[in-house]
């Protein structure tokens, strides 16, 4: 029989909700995580890729139970079909099985002594004299109200929690990338590189992947922005010519507007993709879901110590995720506009003089050199600067 | 706005773009309230092609 009353509630029980309360626990304080499906970690909905910085912020070992690949690098495809291969960096990671991997996060954060309600759909929250006290919640019919000193919203871009709680969490559309993606079976790919395909046929406005998970098994997905097809009629194009076969679809939207304006209000906080923390370039959530959640988890546990969960002291989650991912997250928007303004040819302009440079070594004055015989990518420069 | 229910993959996607919050994502299907102003956001988001702007 579950409590009615916790110190701390976590809504959402994948990568950002299991960080969270695993590390509240941690912290020794009772925490219940409650999720809407049935079972956790499904559906997927992620290319599954993730940095080894992930596992060290856990402080938990890659498992073999659901790491697939190793990947050491990436190969970068222009519109023209120019290649450039790159190594190390971000490039550089795992393939995991995100059903398992998801699963065994709320394995741990069970066994560090949080309560996990599945099934459960969180309908409202709690508020009282402007502070958020808990949360209203639906079971196999049933309504039941459970109260807490701090409610984590880790709810996902699907997220009705920050809105609940009065922090605007609206997108606009030409922020989120729609993405589709199959697990294709019978594929020929280098198991230990990404490849990457970038041009407006193919991927308007985002790029298609090809994450190897070994075996002849890849993710192959795309994201798109703003078109009138939508992601699936992309991915089915570029599937067909392929001699594979699907054996999962997966879809689902990514924030790539940067981090939402603020994550915490009195008694709540907000994580993951709920709180828009994605890199805008990347698409890739995991790594700083796992950075912000974690420093959620502890904070909201200090709260709760402290007695005092109001938004003054919970302001603290935010100065401290910023500090730790807000200038990257900020760059990288940066970086996206820019990158949003670039044609076919402009990319297979960059590519080409990427190919005859040594990345390391880039000279300015090669760099000069180059824009001025491309006025499209100087003028992209120059609003930058 | 008409949703196609058949096609719906229960992404959550839409929900994040509807400035009105009028849709939400129940167990057995996608919801849309009366509130709804056709603005259209979450047709142009929806991976799957589930949402009808012309219902
Ligand atoms: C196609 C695709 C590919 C991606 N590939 C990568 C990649 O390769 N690498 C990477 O780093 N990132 C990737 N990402 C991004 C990454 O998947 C996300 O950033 C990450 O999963 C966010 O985790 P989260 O816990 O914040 O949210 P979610 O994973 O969305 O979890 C939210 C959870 O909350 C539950 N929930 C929602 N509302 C309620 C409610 N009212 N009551 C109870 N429970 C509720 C949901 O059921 C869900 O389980 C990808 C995203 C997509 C869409
Ligand atoms: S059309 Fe606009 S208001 Fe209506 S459900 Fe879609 S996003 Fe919301
Ligand atoms: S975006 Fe499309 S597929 Fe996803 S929940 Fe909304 S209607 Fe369904």
């Amino acid at each position: 029989m579950k409590k009615l009353k916790y110190d701390v509630i976590v809504v959402g029980g994948r990568i950002g909700g299991s960080t969270a309360s695993l590390f509240a626990s941690k912290s020794d304080v009772d925490v219940l995580m409650i999720e809407k499906r049935q079972e956790i970690g499904s559906p997927v909905q992620c290319a599954e890729g993730v940095t080894y910085g992930a596992f060290e912020t856990l402080e938990i070992e890659p498992s073999e139970r659901y790491v697939r690949t190793r990947v050491k690098g990436a190969h970068i495809h222009a519109p023209d079909g120019r290649r450039i291969s790159y190594e190390g960096g971000i490039a550089q990671g795992l393939i995991i099985d995100r059903k398992i991997f998801d699963k065994e996060l709320a394995i741990e954060s069970a066994k560090a002594g949080t309560d996990i309600m599945l099934k459960t759909s969180v309908k409202d929250l709690i508020i009282k004299d402007h502070k958020v006290c808990g949360v209203v919640a639906k079971h196999l019919g049933k309504t039941i109200e459970i109260h807490s000193d701090v409610v984590i919203g880790a709810d996902g871009v699907e997220s009705n929690m920050a809105r609940y709680a009065g922090i605007e969490a609206y997108r606009d559309p030409k922020n989120i990338a729609s993405c589709a993606q199959y697990e294709l079976v019978g594929i020929d790919v280098d198991p230990e590189y990404l490849e990457f395909y970038f041009g407006s046929k193919i991927a308007p406005k985002g790029y298609l992947w090809i994450f190897p998970k070994g075996d002849g098994v890849a993710n192959v997905g795309l994201g798109i922005r703003g078109t009138v097809d939508n992601a699936i009629d992309y991915l089915n194009r570029y599937v067909s010519k392929l001699d594979a076969t699907p054996v999962e679809l997966n879809i689902g939207g990514v924030p790539v507007s940067g981090p939402i304006e603020k994550t915490y209000t009195d008694g709540f906080l907000v994580v993951g993709d709920a709180a828009g923390q994605v890199d805008p370039i990347t698409g890739g959530g995991i790594h700083t879901t796992i950075s912000c959640a974690r420093i959620a988890g502890e904070v909201a546990a200090e709260s709760v110590k402290m007695e005092d969960s109001s938004a003054q002291f919970l302001k603290n989650y935010e100065s401290k995720w910023r500090q730790d991912i807000g200038k990257t997250l900020d760059n990288s928007v940066k970086y996206r506009k820019m990158a949003d303004k670039l044609n076919d040819k402009d990319m297979n302009a960059l590519a080409e003089f990427i190919e005859t440079q040594d990345i390391e070594a880039i000279s300015k004055i090669s760099v000069l050199k180059f824009v001025g015989k491309h006025p499209n990518l100087m003028k992209i420069l120059t609003e930058i600067l | 706005m008409d949703i196609i229910q058949e096609n719906c993959g229960y992404c959550g996607t839409c929900v994040c773009v509807c400035p009105e919050n009028v849709i939400e994502l129940e167990e057995n299907g996608l919801i849309i309230k009366d509130r709804c102003t056709e603005c259209g956001n979450c047709a142009i988001v929806c991976p799957l092609g589930a949402l009808n702007p012309e219902g």
